[in-house]
């Protein structure tokens, strides 16, 4: 994708859903958007490169 | 604090599992580990490199109402600063509460000076900031 389409400071981010690995629970689950909003909690994505690897 | 941390890797949730089981750095982990391995979301962000299949290390802050308020992205090989993370956290917190006011680089937590822009502080940032 090119720069064009990068998301910017100030706009919406579009809803999104992810399957998931959650340590605290040691099972599998699913995370949106959608949900965290509509429990209003703020949202920090850290992306990273590989598991595996150093963070 | 009321925010939820989600890491995001282009690797699946059976490889976050076995990472989080195996690395003991890993151990105290409590967050949640999100798998994007299409690199959708990455490239939503704009960190999806598509040389290598990974993403970059990108962070970013959404608001309760799903605004993008901060973006940093390091390349492959610098670590992040997660005080300075926190920092931008709080800040926005701080923010959400008080839109007329704003938060200077050194602004760590609540009760530090923050600056409310007018006509007054114009060319006076420096007595604003050390009055």
């Amino acid at each position: 994708m090119s720069d064009c389409c990068q998301l910017k400071l100030g706009a919406p981010v579009p809803d999104f859903e992810m399957d998931t690995f959650d340590p605290t629970a040691g099972d599998f689950g699913k995370v949106s958007l959608e949900e965290l909003k509509s429990q209003g909690k703020w949202t920090i994505l850290f992306f990273y490169p590989a598991d595996f690897t150093f963070v | 604090m009321g925010a939820e941390v989600i890491t995001v890797s282009c690797d699946t949730q059976f490889v976050h599992l076995a990472w989080q089981a195996d690395e003991k750095e890993l151990a105290d982990v409590k967050y949640q580990m999100g798998a994007d391995p299409t690199g959708n979301l990455a490239r939503t962000f704009g960190v999806y490199d598509e040389n290598t299949g990974l993403a970059l290390r990108g962070t970013f802050i959404i608001s309760p109402d799903g605004t993008l308020m901060n973006s940093e992205v390091n390349f492959y090989n610098m670590g992040r600063n997660i005080d300075e993370l926190m920092r931008k956290f709080k800040a926005n917190l701080y923010l959400s509460k008080k839109a007329d006011e704003g938060c200077p680089s050194k602004w760590k937590d609540d009760g530090d000076k923050t600056l409310k822009p007018s006509a007054k502080m114009v060319g006076k940032v420096h007595e604003a900031l050390n009055d």
